[in-house]
């Protein structure tokens, strides 16, 4: 039950990609062939292992219907990190990357790690998105790249882990701000001997002011 | 600023022109005046007269007002002011000096929100005010957003839901220092998620469960204040209906943290017996609340189970049973937390083995069970802690075989036990004491010991009942029978009847056993044929048909008065098939049964309320239609009736056969994909065979061609290497018999010709007649080529003669055009095109010129080549027996291909043995035909 560290996630892109099938692959190691429409958002968490460092996500799904699109802005802001979802074989929702991207950079904080999923690779005869496009604009836009199978689970362990190792890798680097919670990065219980006598709900008078 | 004061001093009293005229020029001057001090003053008496005149303030200064929020910004306190009129405006709350709240008045409140929202930018600038860090401007519009959302929560909360980040920012004044404003903020979010599961969810992911638990600890628990109070609200608030947040509940780690909440002091408990206060009470009653919400029935079930797991390892339920067993809590606590320790024990085997563990603090130590049924039988105690034991033995028992084994034993005559006090000795005083309420209880509990327990339901029939001394003993069975023959309280009755509709239900050997005592079945179509009584009499008629039906669905014949058919008979002629019909659905149509079927948990406040069981709905849901199939059925329903449970196994059976189906098809489907690519692969294989077929085939036919020196030029286009090499190996084979032919030809021809030549030519003749031959050959080849040189030659001659005459013919047309020139200037141009015509056929004569002079001196190399081709004669002999050779080893070479050609066919044969397998026909004569011909060609 104990963790070093927990990590939010929030799973985004085009409705009908496959983002609820990866986080319950991921989750319960199992494929729902029917497409259930995701209304606002939904919960999933599961344990990791890193660096034989124990590590929890937390991931948040997404509905992908535009009409949703508000709800799931405030979710981007406290995320560590994202996966941006698209369908192999359908390439408007290729197309339609760059407007989820843009939204994503400006709601979220800078260092939010993003993965591109290029989702239903199993569907290789209707594929309509070669693998090196989505190469080609990962690389672009310096986000990690996969392409994954939520139907026969190719890949999509590794999606979430390396995001997750990203993210291990920022804070080894220091780049995330771990005392901060609002990135999406929690210490584990046992883990922050240094700020036992800080209680993260408490905040200072200074925090106040600048928690806008 | 007289004149305000003047104006507020005779304001009270004064009649409403006046305040009306008042508030139009103080909005006037708020919105004219350059000023910011005037606004100021001006904002603040509004505020003034804001609480009592609210529709003028609101009808003539709420746009203004707005306004004062966009552009006076930078000053906190006309900001400050500003907000608290347009609070007052809104808010419905009656102020001290406010007598009458009117409904007209909370109407007003209403309508001004609407109006203000209906701007949505309003709703975004207050928003953006939240940034503002100064109190005066922070604390009165988080009270602002919190009248608001108060007056009209669906319209704001869409709103808010719509401004980027406003969730966001309102859980940030969570961790604002100042404890009003977080208390306040605290009240809004209470607003604001209230109904709404998206902004449920969006609150909790901004670590709303720690940042409340985190307040909840600082404000001292269950022994905080009303701040914790509101902080559980709130927390219920995010958690009720919203799976998504209890898993998240859940998978944070936070059950674990409500561990703390019922730390109870024991001790402390102790010494004030005083009792706790009232706050502390309902704090703990919203703590218990949120356990229940984290694991009620109604959740989906593996949430539920989740979290049950959870509780009971992180000691919550330990911590719950505790206060089970702990004095000094009081009732009501109590009654709650017998309701949460039942669903969180509800269905769940180890919680329930825990529970069933748990030693009551008395002496000696009582099974925590034991106590508490004591207390369900008990008519001194609460009615509604009477109703919590029972969902607790309930949720005790639901789905726990183990643990209803337990307790039928505890009735069983082998282990009674004199000298302690036993749950079924408990069960049975209830049943069979005065108490009706205590009946019922006991019965239904009964009924839950042996639901869905076919072997219990064996077992129950077991008991035997010491009746007055020197009478033998009577069944369990009968005895119900008896006290319901007696006609005792109808609550009484409807217990025992639900009782033993469960007892009979799917169980043969009950209902023989029932069926054993004559006078039940008399007193069964009594009670249905009655015509008589109210509306809960017709619950008890309703219930004897029931368990009428139940004896003729349940009957393995085994008793001769009462079979199947018999009952039938009697149903259908004593009591007639429609009133029993009537009878029988009256009993799901009843206000009770409805209510009782919503929910396992026992929810009333009175005990006259009390009617059906929850469990008991489901039965007799269940079994309702089973029951009137088989009394108004043809002759084989009844037959049709009894073998239904078998059909629905059946049914079940192919339900999973179906599903097992589906697998298969899917596997199957894959597999013919898989085939299918196999095929197609396999089909390309077959073509590319066959082609190599064709090819082979050609090369035979190739071979054969050469076999039999026929002059075929088969043309082995695209085939592959082999047959290439062989081509090209035969083409020069034929190559050099052909030279070796023209050779010879060539010498018979020039040994003719060096007849008449000159000596010469003889000496070459007796070197070798070919070389000779060719020699001469290319000789008089060499010769021609001179004759035709020197034909172009005067080719030439005779063209230049020509070009000169064309030249003189241009020379004088030339001299023509000058003359005309200096006549007519138009003329320039012919001029020169004609002296260009000229140069061009100079030019050209020069070329001809050259060209003879190179043919000329072509002339002289071929004469030289001519010589150096008869020196070149000698080598040609020498060259010749290398040819000699050349040609053997071509032969043999073809021999060895014939060779390869033989493994070839054998190969083909081999892949037309392959095709044939792979279903494809090969014109095999045609293939055999070839391969005979080619052996007889070689032999």
């Amino acid at each position: 039950m104990s963790y070093a560290y927990l990590f939010k996630y929030i799973i985004i892109g085009d409705t009908g990609v496959g983002k609820s099938c990866l986080l319950l692959q991921f989750t319960d190691k199992r494929f729902q062939p029917v497409h259930d429409l995701t209304i606002g958002v939904e919960f999933g968490a599961r344990m990791i292992t890193i660096d034989g460092k124990q590590i929890k996500l937390q991931i948040w799904d997404t509905a992908g219907q535009e009409s949703f699109r508000s709800i799931t802005r405030s979710y981007y802001r406290g995320a560590a990190g994202a996966l941006l979802v698209y369908d192999i074989t359908r390439r408007d929702t290729f197309n339609h990357l760059t407007t989820w991207l843009e939204d994503a950079r400006q709601h979220s904080n800078s260092n939010m790690v993003i993965m591109l999923i290029g989702n239903k690779s199993d569907l290789e005869a209707r594929r309509e998105v070669k693998k090196e496009e989505g190469e080609a604009f990962a690389r672009e836009h310096g986000l990690i790249f996969m392409e994954t199978s939520a139907k026969t689970a190719a890949n999509v362990e590794e999606a979430f882990i390396n995001t997750a190792k990203e993210i291990y890798q920022k804070i080894q680097d220091g780049v995330f701000d771990i005392n901060n919670e609002a990135n999406g990065i929690k210490i584990g219980p046992q883990h922050s001997p240094a700020n036992q006598n800080m209680p993260s709900g408490g905040g200072g008078g200074n925090q106040g002011g600048n928690c806008c | 600023m007289d004149y305000f004061r003047n104006l507020l001093g005779t304001q009270p009293g004064d009649e409403q022109p006046s305040s009306h005229e008042t508030i139009e020029r103080l909005a006037d001057r708020v919105q004219t005046s350059s000023l910011l001090e005037d606004r100021r003053d001006a904002v603040r008496a509004l505020k003034s007269l804001s609480k009592k005149f609210r529709l003028e303030v609101g009808t003539l200064a709420m746009d203004i007002l707005v306004k004062v929020l966009e552009t006076d910004r930078g000053d906190a306190e006309i900001i400050g002011y500003t907000l608290d009129t347009l609070h007052h405006i809104m808010s419905n709350e009656p102020s001290e000096e406010d007598e009458m709240a009117t409904p007209e008045s909370v109407e007003l409140g209403e309508q001004f929100t609407e109006i203000f929202i209906k701007q949505h930018e309003n709703v975004g600038l207050l928003v953006s005010l939240l940034e503002e860090y100064d109190f005066h401007v922070r604390w009165p519009t988080v009270r602002l957003l919190t009248v608001l959302l108060t007056n009209r929560p669906k319209d704001l909360q869409e709103c808010l839901l719509v401004i980027p980040m406003a969730v966001s920012k309102l859980m940030d004044l969570l961790s604002d220092s100042r404890e009003i404003i977080r208390n306040d903020a605290l009240l809004l979010l209470n607003q604001l998620t209230k109904g709404n599961a998206n902004i449920q969810k969006i609150v909790a992911f901004e670590n709303a469960f720690e940042r409340i638990l985190d307040i909840i600890v600082e404000e001292g628990v269950s022994d905080g204040g009303i701040v914790v109070e509101d902080c559980l609200l709130l927390l219920l608030s995010l958690l009720k209906n919203n799976t998504s947040n209890q898993n998240f509940f859940k998978e944070g780690s936070y059950i674990q943290r409500l561990t703390q909440f019922f730390e109870l002091d024991n001790a402390e408990s102790h010494n004030k017996q005083a009792g706790w206060s009232a706050q502390k009470v309902t704090n703990i009653h919203l703590m218990l609340q949120l356990v229940r919400t984290l694991v009620s029935p109604s959740s989906p079930q593996n949430q539920t189970v989740a979290c049950q797991k959870v509780m009971n390892h992180c000691g919550l339920l330990q911590q719950l049973c505790a206060i089970l067993m702990a004095s000094g809590v009081p009732a009501d606590v109590l009654t709650e937390t017998i309701n949460t320790v039942s669903e969180v024990i509800r269905g769940n085997q180890p919680n329930q083995e825990y529970f069933a563990s748990v030693l009551a603090p008395s002496n000696p130590p009582r099974p925590a069970i034991v106590v508490l049924l004591m207390s369900m039988v008990n008519e001194k105690q609460p009615f509604v802690l009477r109703c919590a034991v029972l969902y607790c033995f309930q949720s005790f028992l639901f789905k726990n075989e183990v643990g209803q084994s337990q307790i039928i034993q505890t009735l069983l005559p082998t282990s009674a036990d004199a000298n302690t006090i036993s749950a079924g000795q408990l069960l049975c005083g209830g049943l069979f004491s005065g108490d009706s309420l205590s009946n019922w209880f006991a019965a239904v509990a009964m009924l839950h010991a042996i639901l869905g327990n076919t072997s219990q339901r064996e077992q129950l029939l077991r008991v035997q009942l010491a009746t007055s001394l020197g009478n033998p003993p009577v069944s369990l069975l009968q005895q119900c029978c008896n006290m319901l023959a007696q006609g005792v309280k109808l609550q009484t009755r409807v217990g025992l009847l639900m009782l033993l509709s469960s007892w009979l239900a799917d169980c043969p050997v009950a209902v023989t056993h029932f069926l054993s005592n004559s006078a039940n079945v008399p007193y069964l179509i009594s009670q249905v044929s009655s015509s008589e009584g109210d509306e809960l009499e017709l619950i008890v008629q309703g219930l004897c048909a029931f368990l009428l039906g139940l004896c003729m669905v349940s009957n393995d014949d085994q008793n001769p008065s009462f079979t199947k058919a018999s009952l039938k008979e009697i149903i259908q002629n004593r009591i007639g098939l429609e009133m029993f019909t009537d009878k029988l659905t009256s009993v799901g149509k009843n206000e009770s049964y409805t209510r009782a079927a919503k929910k396992p948990h026992l929810h009333y406040k009175h005990p006259s309320e009390i009617v059906f069981d929850f469990e008991f709905t489901g039965l007799f849901k269940h079994l309702e239609n089973e029951v009137l199939m088989a009394v108004s059925g043809a002759e084989n329903m009844g037959l049709k009736a009894a073998s239904r449970r078998e059909h629905e196994s059946i049914v079940e059976n192919y339900k999973e056969l179906i599903k097992e189906q589906d697998q298969k098809l899917n596997d199957m489907s894959q597999q013919v994909l898989a085939l299918q690519s196999k095929h197609s692969a396999a089909t390309a294989t077959i073509e590319e065979l066959r082609s190599q077929v064709q090819q082979l085939k050609d090369q035979n036919s190739l071979l054969k061609a050469q076999k039999g020196q026929t002059q075929g030029t088969a043309n082995g286009t695209g085939v592959e290497s082999l047959q290439r090499e062989m081509q090209a190996l035969s083409l020069q084979l034929k190559e050099k018999e052909e030279q070796v032919e023209k050779l010879k030809n060539e010498l018979t021809v020039s040994e003719a010709k060096l007849l008449s030549q000159g000596g010469g030519g003889e000496g070459v003749k007796e070197n070798g007649p070919t070389e000779t031959a060719l020699l001469q050959a290319s000789l008089s080849r060499l010769n021609s080529d001179v004759e035709e040189l020197k034909k172009q030659c005067t080719q030439k001659d005779t063209e230049i003669t020509s070009l000169r005459s064309q030249l003189d013919n241009a020379q004088a047309d030339l001299v023509q055009a000058q003359s005309s020139a200096t006549d007519n200037q138009g003329s320039d141009s012919r001029v020169q095109e004609l002296t260009g015509e000229l140069q061009r056929m100079t030019e050209e004569r020069k070329q001809l010129q050259e060209r003879l002079t190179k043919s000329n001196q072509e002339n002289l190399n071929l004469s030289n080549k001519i010589r150096v081709l008869e020196e070149g004669k000698e080598a040609e002999a020498a060259e010749k027996g290398v040819l000699r050779e050349e040609l053997d080893t071509l032969k043999k070479e073809q021999d060895d291909l014939l060779v390869l050609l033989a493994d070839q066919d054998a190969k083909i044969n081999k892949f037309k043995a392959k095709l044939k397998e792979l279903g494809q026909e090969v014109e095999e004569d045609d293939d055999e035909e070839d391969f005979e011909d080619e052996d007889e060609d070689d032999a």
